[in-house]
């Protein structure tokens, strides 16, 4: 019993500190970005000033096969990817879109060497992937969590 | 003549191109030239150069390869894109290619062509191409020329014949494309009108039996079902086509007549992490419907099953059992008359084994060995004299694009 007393007065203090843990953590992502971001999960990302907000997944891999080339209101999409060897691209490709990388690199052959589509453009860094993304209208990407910042918007997932 | 002074320059031209191109690709990041940052973001500019080196035991294949090495088979392309509007796209591709005396040295538009989506959604994609448009034949036929789209130095020849490659490659004409896009799968159709292209030297050889004359498309079309669904690496395709071309000897009037070509192809591909097999069937009709004699007929068939692994990311290699017979009523051509040739050139069995690696993620080097028991598919141009049953091939590339 008297170890009981100890015992709920440091659950009690872990819950005030996880408390105040999330309320900075809140205050460490902008309002844009949800609150459940996962600094180690992928995250589409689009412009700001783009009003979609939501995709179908069978959407979302027509974006990135390259097929789909407007956005709902008729806006022209741009794609960035990172390159091929990327491990974020790799996580992306099996996560995101449930392929793997060597498969949609021979889709996006398969168009271009046939004239009837192009490929994404390609960005070195994450850094170059946030300014493209920002920078351009219509522009669609992916970053990780922790890279996330209030500046491109989430493009959510059906 | 193959080791001319002339084709020496070449040689020597095309080993400097590949060696700058290596050295140039190793500098700039892979993938991206360098050239698409300063163009628009609607302007894309990528192409590719290939250059191989075959050595056979018999039978010249891609130049003087018997019993030597032949370079005869390089192949250059640069294509553009404009996507005028999201959803027009304009797209050019230029090829010079030289494969022994199958294609000489030549400039060619592999396709001019625009694309325009008349409906575009998540879902669905229903869009016409109009102009010079490559042609929807099984897996690989749409972008055979680019090394990195080939699971091989050469594509399966019982159905992807490079001997007559730019008859099948594209032709002029017009495509309604439909895509369906579901959680199953995505579902596509491809319907084209066409008049194909009748500029390879051996078909027209072959069609015209060795006489001057010409040889014209004439009014052709093709159509291809397919399913797909990436996220299990399952691939579906059916095609069926019909082209035609007229012929007209300048020699003998009797030679003068109609070329008929119906093949059916089924196709299947299966995509695991690793490894991946695939297999093709073609049922191929052929019909010459001459004015002045008798029409010739003959049904054949083609298949291949062929099996690819991944070692590494870099390194892959490919196991591939190819097998093609003219005539399905005489398979092992015993009826072929002599004065036509041998009875071993109704027939090929191919047994390919192979390995590629990515040297960088746009330089490729790739390496084969055949063993061939028949000369079914052999350029007979390049072979006039004697032909050999069975021969081996030993072939090597070294590719780029970007």
């Amino acid at each position: 019993m008297k170890r009981q007393v100890p015992l709920s007065k440091i659950t009690r203090s872990r819950v005030a500190l996880a408390i105040l843990l999330c309320l900075w953590l809140e205050r460490g992502y902008p309002e844009s970005i949800p609150n459940k971001v996962n600094p180690d999960s992928v995250y589409i990302i689009i412009n700001s000033a783009n009003p979609q907000r939501q995709i179908s997944q069978t959407g979302l891999n027509a974006i990135f096969n390259m097929r789909l080339r407007h956005w709902n209101d008729g806006s022209p999409i741009t794609v960035y990817v990172l390159q091929d060897e990327d491990p974020l691209h790799k996580t992306f490709c099996k996560q995101k879109l449930r392929v793997f990388p060597h498969q949609i690199r021979r889709g996006w052959n398969r168009l271009v060497f046939s004239g009837t589509g192009q490929a994404p453009l390609v960005v070195e860094t994450k850094e170059e992937m946030l300014k493209q993304v920002m920078e351009t209208p219509g522009a669609v990407g992916y970053l990780s969590g922790k890279d996330l910042t209030s500046a491109v918007q989430i493009l959510e997932i059906q | 003549m193959h080791h001319s002074p002339i084709h020496f320059k070449h040689d020597l031209f095309f080993t400097c191109s590949c060696i700058a191109a290596l050295a140039f690709s190793a500098t700039t990041s892979a993938q991206n030239l360098n050239i698409n940052k300063w163009l628009p973001d609607s302007v894309q500019v990528h192409g590719f150069l290939s250059q191989g080196f075959i050595n056979t035991s018999d039978n010249n294949f891609f130049g003087h390869s018997e019993g030597s090495l032949s370079t005869d088979f390089r192949e250059l392309g640069v294509n553009g894109s404009w996507s005028a509007l999201p959803d027009l796209q304009l797209a050019l591709q230029v090829v010079w290619r030289d494969a022994g005396q199958t294609d000489e040295d030549g400039f060619r538009i592999d396709y001019g062509l625009a694309n325009y989506n008349l409906l575009s959604t998540e879902s669905s994609l229903l869009a016409i191409r109009a102009g010079r448009v490559p042609t929807p034949l099984g897996f690989y036929n749409e972008t055979r020329d680019v090394a990195a789209t080939r699971p091989s130095i050469f594509l399966p020849q019982s159905i992807y014949f490079d001997r007559n490659r730019n008859l099948a490659l594209s032709a002029d004409g017009g495509y309604l494309y439909g895509e369906h896009r579901t959680e199953f799968g995505d579902f596509s159709f491809n319907f084209g009108l066409i008049t194909p292209r009748t500029d390879d030297p051996e078909f027209m050889n072959t069609i015209l039996r060795g006489e001057a004359g010409t040889l014209e498309g004439n009014t052709s079309w093709v159509a291809r079902l397919s399913y797909e669904a990436p996220d299990k690496g399952v691939r579906l395709a059916v095609t069926y086509a019909e082209f035609l071309s007229d012929f007209h000897s300048s020699r003998s009037l009797s030679n003068e007549g109609s070329f008929h070509f119906s093949p059916l192809i089924l196709s299947a591909q299966y995509n695991a992490e690793k490894w991946s097999l695939t297999a093709e069937y073609a049922l191929r009709r052929t019909r010459l419907d001459y004015f002045h004699s008798s029409d010739i007929g003959f049904t054949g068939q083609s298949y291949y099953i062929q099996g690819t692994y991944r070692f590494t990311d870099k390194l892959e290699g490919l196991v591939r059992y190819d097998e093609l017979i003219w005539d399905l009523d005489d398979q092992y051509g015993y009826r072929y008359p002599a004065r036509l040739g041998p009875s071993f050139s109704r027939y090929a069995r191919d047994w390919t084994f192979g390995l590629r690696y990515e040297i960088l993620p746009s330089l490729l080097a790739s390496a084969e060995y055949h063993h061939i028991n028949g000369t079914g598919w052999l350029p007979h141009l390049e072979n006039p004299q004697q032909e050999a049953q069975r021969w081996d091939m030993f072939a090597f590339m070294l590719s780029y694009n970007f």
